[in-house]
């Protein structure tokens, strides 16, 4: 904690502020000074917050405000006041406990991705350094550059039943994006496809980090080295590891969205409509703002939950090399 | 648990080690084969000739560039390029700007409500996009900004991320450094610009590059605000993805298109783009 490092200097006064001219001061005067010397900090925030007041915080109240009211997003139509008419619509259609579970599957079949193959790889080359390890690190990182509708468009063409590579590969027309069992499977695979070499390589910043000497001495007292990594190594991973998990949870659905958007719509039949989409489907391809609202508004406590209940835990699981 | 105890552990396992690294050879080649793969596919077919798109080979040859001349013939990617450009640039620099002032003022100053407004930033991440896009989306048709580049810069100009990320930073600075220039009699100001400012031009260079690529590959945002247009190019390239009978050469030049400003900064600044993202992750 380093605040307070620039304290005793208010904006525009220097050294030479008078002191005696402080000792008898008439009470305005006073008042105009503190509110002067305390400015500075609120003034270098104003432009930050009044943005996070707009664009966040504001619509954010105005979900909730919305999820109460009836509405088609068209300005010139009436907005009516509906009570929790759209809460009960939403529990009482299949769509929201549908896409939930499409939610899980997609946080679910992230995590090989996101953690089980970056952890492995991490501790597989620990041993590979210097030049090397550089080109390495420079193509598996390569995908999370990709903008994901160029990402989309690629893995559409390498997935095209007729003419893509995979299928002539395998041998058999199989229709991933359109067959409900494989577009979900397809969708994972490509997201995992994009970030895994970024995982891969924040497990071996983490790897970098832990030092050397607690699994050289391990060695000393005999420690096998499966041993040392079980009981050493891994430990000493878990922030890393947690950080991992919590980054899945709360982002998953969220990068599947573009992919999602260009390639299969949410379909076939719904098979890929994770919660983030079907608030995209609400509100814009059904033009129900209410409907979307409530959806918004019950997904946002519920991330909120999530999110508090992931970091306490991984507050307690997380050993810590001190 | 010296280094010593270090050494002898290596000796003792020399032939395993040298496999152990030959594994982690193979292991990396295996992961870069298959991440590197679908780029590499897609420049080779945007690079053959309209006959070969079909083809398996993997070399691309003979190499022909009608495909490109193609995909400018059907749509306007000049103008995407040039305005993807312009909001990549101009948000990251929006954001860098209204960042630094902010995380100035939580690394700078303690002052009330620091912790109720540090809380406001971070909290940020927990407010999914999708939450607020219907609030927004309405004040933006207020205020006449749909189907404008300005509609896509100016709400993402609070990056909670810089926020954070800048602040780390300053609260590392060197504190000899602002005493001096407090003891010249220069302003808060003046110091930001004077002493802050040029001392953090390597963090803010990597941070403005990773947040311009993220502004360069967003899609969600401009894909409401620009509903009917297709200004920049990640949704030019979703106008060319029909659901079906694509026109594979085509599409994939557009493609290639897509990434190529953000791969040649990549070539050329590789060491820091990938630092700037993995701390941005750990963070």
């Amino acid at each position: 904690m380093v605040a307070g490092l620039l304290v005793e200097s208010p904006a525009g006064e220097g050294v030479a502020r008078p002191r005696s001219a402080a000792a008898v001061p008439p009470a305005r005067a006073v008042w105009w000074r503190r509110a002067l010397r305390a400015a500075p900090p609120y003034l270098y925030l104003t432009p930050a917050v009044i943005l996070l007041v707009v664009w966040t915080y504001r619509p954010l109240a105005q979900t909730v405000q919305l999820s109460f009211h009836s509405w088609n997003l068209l300005p010139t139509s009436p907005i009516r006041e509906v009570g929790f008419a759209n809460y009960e619509r939403l529990l009482d259609a299949p769509d929201l406990g549908a896409s939930l579970w499409q939610t899980l599957v997609v946080i679910l079949g992230m995590l090989p991705f996101t953690l089980v193959i970056p952890v492995l790889v991490g501790l597989l080359s620990r041993r590979v350094r210097g030049r090397a390890g550089a080109v390495y690190r420079a193509l598996v990182f390569a995908p999370m550059l990709v903008a994901p509708v160029a990402g989309a468009a690629v893995w559409q063409w390498l997935l095209d039943p007729s003419a893509g590579i995979v299928d002539k590969v395998i041998g058999s027309p199989v229709n991933w994006l359109h067959e409900a069992g494989t577009a979900q499977i397809a969708i994972i695979v490509i997201t995992g496809w994009h970030i895994v070499g970024f995982a891969v390589l924040v497990v071996s910043a983490g790897l970098t980090g832990i030092n050397p000497d607690y699994v050289a001495a391990a060695g000393v007292d005999g420690a096998s080295r499966a041993q040392a990594t079980r009981w050493i190594t891994l430990p000493l991973l878990s922030p890393t590891m947690a950080f991992l998990v919590l980054m899945t949870v709360l982002l998953s659905a969220q990068w599947t969205f573009p992919l999602i958007d260009t390639l299969t719509q949410g379909g076939p039949a719904g098979a890929t409509t994770n919660i983030y989409y079907l608030l995209w489907d609400y509100g814009f391809h059904s033009y129900d703002a209410g409907l979307g609202a409530a959806a918004g508004v019950l997904f946002f406590v519920g991330f909120v939950v999530l999110a508090s209940g992931l970091v306490l835990l991984s507050d307690r699981l997380s050993h810590h090399d001190d | 648990m010296t280094t010593e105890g270090a050494v002898d552990v290596e000796q003792s396992v020399g032939e395993g080690s040298r496999l152990r690294t030959v594994g982690g050879h193979a292991v990396l080649i295996v992961l870069s084969v298959v991440c590197v793969f679908p780029i590499y596919w897609l420049y080779a077919t945007s690079l053959r000739a309209p006959g070969d798109v079909y083809s398996l080979s993997v070399l691309p040859w003979p190499l022909s560039l009608e495909h490109y001349a193609d995909a400018f013939a059907k749509a306007d990617i000049l103008r995407m390029l040039i305005n993807t450009t312009i909001v990549a640039v101009l948000t990251a620099l929006g954001q860098l700007l209204v960042g630094l002032l902010a995380a100035y003022a939580f690394a700078g100053w303690k002052f009330r409500f620091q912790k109720l407004l540090y809380l406001m930033f971070v909290g940020t991440w927990l407010v999914p996009f999708q939450v607020t896009m219907m609030p927004n989306y309405v004040l933006l048709s207020r205020l006449d900004l749909l189907n404008t580049l300005a509609g896509v810069i100016v709400p993402t100009l609070c990056s909670a991320l810089g926020v954070l990320m800048l602040r780390q930073h300053l609260l590392g600075f060197p504190k000899e450094l602002l005493e001096a220039a407090r003891m010249d009699g220069r302003s808060s100001w003046g110091i930001l610009w004077t002493v802050v400012v040029p001392t953090l031009r390597p963090v803010l260079a990597a941070l403005g590059i990773l947040l311009a690529i993220t502004a360069w590959n967003e899609y969600f945002w401009p894909a409401l605000v620009l509903q009917r247009s297709n200004d920049v190019v990640q949704l030019g390239l979703r106008s060319f993805m029909g659901t079906e009978g694509n026109d594979w050469g085509p599409l994939m030049a557009t493609a290639g298109l897509t990434c190529l400003p953000v791969f040649l900064l990549y070539m050329v600044l590789q060491r820091h783009i990938v630092n700037a993202f993995v701390r941005s992750g750990l963070k």
